[in-house]
């Protein structure tokens, strides 16, 4: 049963994020919703990885049984993946507020468009 | 050394040419960090050519490299294969890849920090076409993203940020779908490597049923944000026009269609590959016609050059669409695919050459709208062009993306029109083909001559400080114009010779190329003739009319997300 | 007009995350067994095969030791990609206010300290006392990652802060010039440069790209996999802390 309650709530934090990457006009809501949507996937496959072990995939010894180690790896590599994009578009949305002085996504398109 | 390291030149040699980029940056100054640079250039451009003539007989021969990375095990490690597909589309991004790297030296952006990303972009993308592992996959479609967004970024116009900002956004979202795919699939099977995930999907019922098809869905889907074909474009014409003209034509040219052809090795062995690649025929021949008309309506001149990206995306996609269902193993099929990949390679010459000349110009004179700007060569010939090179390249690029003997786009265009033939494609195509001559008419008037203002334009040219134009500039527009007429001309040598790194031919395929037939030439007059009618309505008042009304129709970042959600269901609901 | 087109935009998003519910459910809900065939594999071979104890870090510096370096690329042409943004908003900042060429710090300016009262040393002093033990865990961290949960990014992420904390704790002394950007900037190269050549090296040696070099020479198992861990974690260190410097808006 805890399964599904928390799978059913990894969806619910993914389709909030989604739904903030949609309609928000905040662009820094939208890279926060971003983060939101990848960290929904990221602990949905750590989590599900983790369901056939008890243990750190640390082999010293005694220990048995460990968790899947594949997907804590790879989840490693997203996150810092999705660490860099986040970054670089914290940076974007910093030159985007200092050129058109607005945080809003339709004033900010509008405010480009009237430059160029 | 072992033999098949040789597959990891045109990867690993990039890097290190950034590397020593970054490097001169951090450690040296004036000159010799400058020498550096270009070192680290040659070494990263120029030596993988050399493995390139290595790999040349094996990759005509129809072998494969393949193997794990390191030597793991292969449930684990990343496996690669390296055959005749991945040759020819190596082939594809260096020579574009020299090319927009000597315009950027003239033309900027330029120093070592652009010298190290674009080097980066360049490993990367042969990467995306070497590797058969679904997770690396991933990462280099991330490393390819993040490369083009900065690259966008750096053009400092108004506008580029956002535009930056509006790829980033939808590239990366479809990045947590694709890797939500591979959570489905990887979990279906406990493979990563695309053969494991074919296998284990090969061992259950229904090959995984309505998770793998999702799974799959999203995997493609995020892959076609990249290849921008419609509605999934709306990212593209903002960021391609934007950016540095060197970036452009990278972007035009080079990232809209590896990512395609990555694909291509994902589903060519999935049992559901072949309904998905009807599919996207069709959504390919769509996109093509769509993707001119809204390119016929532009002003900029780089939106026009942008749109019209979208439309040759899309005769692409609707022949390697058409190859993947009647299937790779069949003649039809190598040759629909020889041919997609032809149009890919052509493309991407002429559109390269387009961007950087038409870039030049724009930048020499100021003006990016195509109906108020006339007399550019004047103005370029005021700047100490002697010999209208940047004009002749742009007539180059113009009559070859028209498809007019001998360039190569006739070449290439007409042998999609060969192995297209009977289908719905085929007539959608001509249609699209008569747009692209009418929108190239309309592109063209930026040079046209216009006498009462010669004196007007002199008083301007003559107020303003300017440079010399670079012979970097001249030297990489004239290689890619020479590239672009030898593809036409030897098209007789080169097409049998991609058919035979495409595929293995059965019997009875021998690849008669006839293109100066009688058929084909009427069907290019008519084409052509249909295009100056389209140009001639389209100058007229409704004409005007009807496209002021389409180039208004502005799309919103919104609108991005919406249709990659509209494309998934879509997607799925057909397969 | 402006009523019906948000109408209109509430439609789409409706419409839109409908789509998406509908169309995600399979893949978060379904529950069919977790493939175990890799985890036996590891469990049973990872550690002859790297000689880490540490079965993630065997996986991510040895199994897949290219999806790494890939990493560290992306992370590096952020870094680029942010600190020339943070240029160009520099000189569009330029020609706002020519004449003060005010930069952002958390500490105040020295002018200021003695005058305002009210504002501690404490942010200085702290920082700058603990910054040595954070470099230090961190290096314990990176070198230790093949035994224990870390690895370079994470020791590597540890630095970063240590060397945010030299920043902010020094005021104009001997740390300051460690901390610029051109120290910074040089190690960062030379890791990137390194970990190529690494990376490179196991094809002159026969053993293919991303082969191990030391697999003949040294005693230690894991040694490939520490020397990895060395190098990133310093690429690492390094970049993220310049980053973060870069957006404080020292200068160097």
């Amino acid at each position: 049963m805890t399964v599904y309650v928390e799978r059913m709530l990894l969806f619910l934090l993914f389709l909030v994020g989604f739904w903030g990457i949609l309609a928000k006009k905040n662009i820094i809501k939208k890279i926060f919703s971003l983060n939101l949507i990848t960290s929904a996937v990221v602990v949905l496959f750590i989590l599900e990885g983790s369901r056939v072990g008890d243990h750190a995939p640390i082999l010293s010894d005694g220990i048995e049984r460990v968790v899947d180690p594949v997907p804590q790896a790879l989840m490693l590599t997203a996150i810092v993946i999705s660490v860099c994009i986040t970054a670089f578009a914290l940076a974007l949305a910093f030159h985007l507020y200092k050129t058109t002085g607005s945080f809003d996504i339709d004033d900010i398109r509008k405010r480009a468009q009237d430059e160029s | 050394m072992n033999p098949d390291d040789i597959v990891f030149a045109p990867v690993i040699l990039p890097l290190f040419g950034a590397a020593l980029a970054l490097f001169s940056k951090a450690f040296l100054k004036g000159r010799p960090a400058v020498f550096l640079e270009y070192a680290g250039v040659l070494l990263g451009l120029g030596l993988p050519w050399l493995a390139f003539l290595q790999t040349a007989p094996m990759a005509f021969a129809g072998n494969t490299f393949q193997g794990i990375i390191g030597g793991w095990h292969p449930a684990i490690g990343i496996s690669y294969s390296y055959d005749g597909l991945t040759w020819l589309v190596n082939i594809l991004i260096f020579s574009i890849g020299i090319a927009a790297w000597l315009y950027s030296v003239g033309a900027g952006p330029k120093g070592p920090v652009f010298s190290t990303v674009f080097l980066i972009q360049i490993a990367t993308l042969a990467m995306t076409i070497t590797t058969t592992d679904l997770f690396n996959l991933f990462v280099c479609l991330e490393v390819m993203g993040i490369t083009s967004y900065v690259l966008i970024a750096f053009s400092g116009k108004p506008g580029a940020s956002l535009a930056s900002f509006s790829y980033l956004m939808v590239s990366a979202t479809a990045m947590v779908f694709f890797l939500l795919g591979f959570y489905g699939l990887y979990r279906l099977t406990g493979a990563i490597s695309y053969l494991g995930i074919v296998q284990g999907l090969q061992g259950l019922a229904d090959f995984g049923g309505i998770t793998a098809n999702i799974s799959l869905v999203m995997i493609v889907a995020a892959i076609l944000v990249r290849v921008a074909i419609m509605p999934l474009h709306n990212w593209l014409p903002d960021a391609h026009a934007l950016a540095p003209h060197a970036v452009s034509a990278m972007l035009s040219g080079v990232l809209i269609k590896v990512p395609l052809f990555a694909l291509l090795r994902i589903l060519i062995t999935i049992p559901q590959g072949m309904r998905i690649g009807e599919v996207l025929g069709y959504t390919g021949a769509l996109t093509a016609l769509f993707g001119v008309v809204l390119a016929l309506s532009q002003r900029d001149a780089k939106r026009l050059l942008a749109y019209s990206s979208i439309s040759q995306i899309g005769y692409v996609v609707s022949a390697w669409g058409m190859a993947l269902q009647v299937g790779m193993e069949t003649n039809l099929g190598i040759i629909l695919m020889a041919s997609a990949f032809l149009h890919a390679f052509y493309h991407a010459l002429f559109k390269a050459l387009l961007f950087l000349s038409i870039g030049t110009t724009i930048d020499r004179t100021g003006v990016r709208d195509v109906l108020v700007r006339r007399g550019s060569i004047a103005i370029l010939r005021l700047q100490g062009e002697r010999i209208p090179v940047t004009f002749l390249c742009f007539l180059c690029g113009a009559l070859a993306i028209a498809a007019i003997p001998p360039f190569n786009g006739f070449a290439s265009k007409t042998l999609l029109a060969h192995a297209l033939k009977g289908n719905l494609h085929y007539l959608l195509l001509g249609v699209a083909s008569a747009g692209t001559v009418a929108s190239y008419i309309k592109l063209s008037r930026i040079y046209w001559p216009r006498a009462k203002d010669a004196e007007a334009i002199d008083a301007m040219v003559a107020s303003e400080p300017f440079h010399r134009i670079h012979w970097t500039i001249h030297a990489s527009q004239s290689f890619l114009a020479i590239v672009c007429l030898i593809g036409g001309m030897a098209i007789t040598t080169i097409f049998p010779l991609v058919v035979r790194a495409v595929g293995a031919p059965g019997e009875g395929l021998e690849p008669s190329v006839s293109l100066y037939s009688v058929d084909n030439l009427i069907q290019t007059l008519v084409i052509t003739l249909g295009g100056g009618l389209l140009y001639l309505l389209a100058s007229s008042k409704p004409g005007c009319r009807i496209l002021y009304l389409l180039r208004r129709q502005r799309h919103t970042f919104q609108g991005l997300f919406v249709s990659f959600a509209v494309v998934c269901a879509v997607l799925s609901v057909l397969i | 007009m402006m009523g019906k087109r948000t109408l209109w935009h509430k439609i789409q998003i409706l419409v839109t995350m409908g789509a998406v519910a509908v169309f995600l459910i399979p893949v978060f809900l379904f529950g069919s067994p977790w493939p175990m065939a890799a985890r036996d594999y590891l469990e049973a071979e990872g550690v002859q095969d790297s000689g880490a104890v540490n079965l993630v870090s065997a996986i991510y510096l040895g199994y897949r030791s290219f999806d790494t370096l890939l990493e560290t690329i992306v992370l590096l042409v952020a870094i680029l990609g942010t600190l020339g943004l943070m240029t160009q908003i520099e000189t569009i900042l330029g020609k706002e206010q020519k004449t003060t060429s005010k930069t952002i710090t958390f500490s105040l300016s020295d002018d200021k300290r003695s005058s305002h009262v009210l504002r501690t040393h404490l942010l200085e002093v702290v920082t700058g006392k603990l910054s040595p033990i954070v470099l230090l865990f961190g290096f314990y961290v990176m070198l230790y990652g093949h035994l224990s949960p870390g690895g370079g990014f994470q020791g590597g992420v540890i630095v970063a802060s240590g060397i945010i904390f030299l920043s902010l704790g020094s005021g104009l002394d001997a740390s300051a010039k460690f901390s610029g950007y051109k120290a910074l900037g040089r190690i960062e190269a030379a890791a990137f440069l390194l970990l190529i050549v690494v990376s490179m090296s196991g094809i002159f040696l026969g053993k293919g790209f991303f082969g191990n070099p030391l697999e003949s020479v040294t005693v230690l198992p894991a040694g490939f996999i520490i020397l990895l861990n060395a190098i990133i974690g310093l690429k690492v260190g390094t970049s993220i802390g310049l980053m973060c410097i870069a957006m404080m808006g020292r200068k160097a």
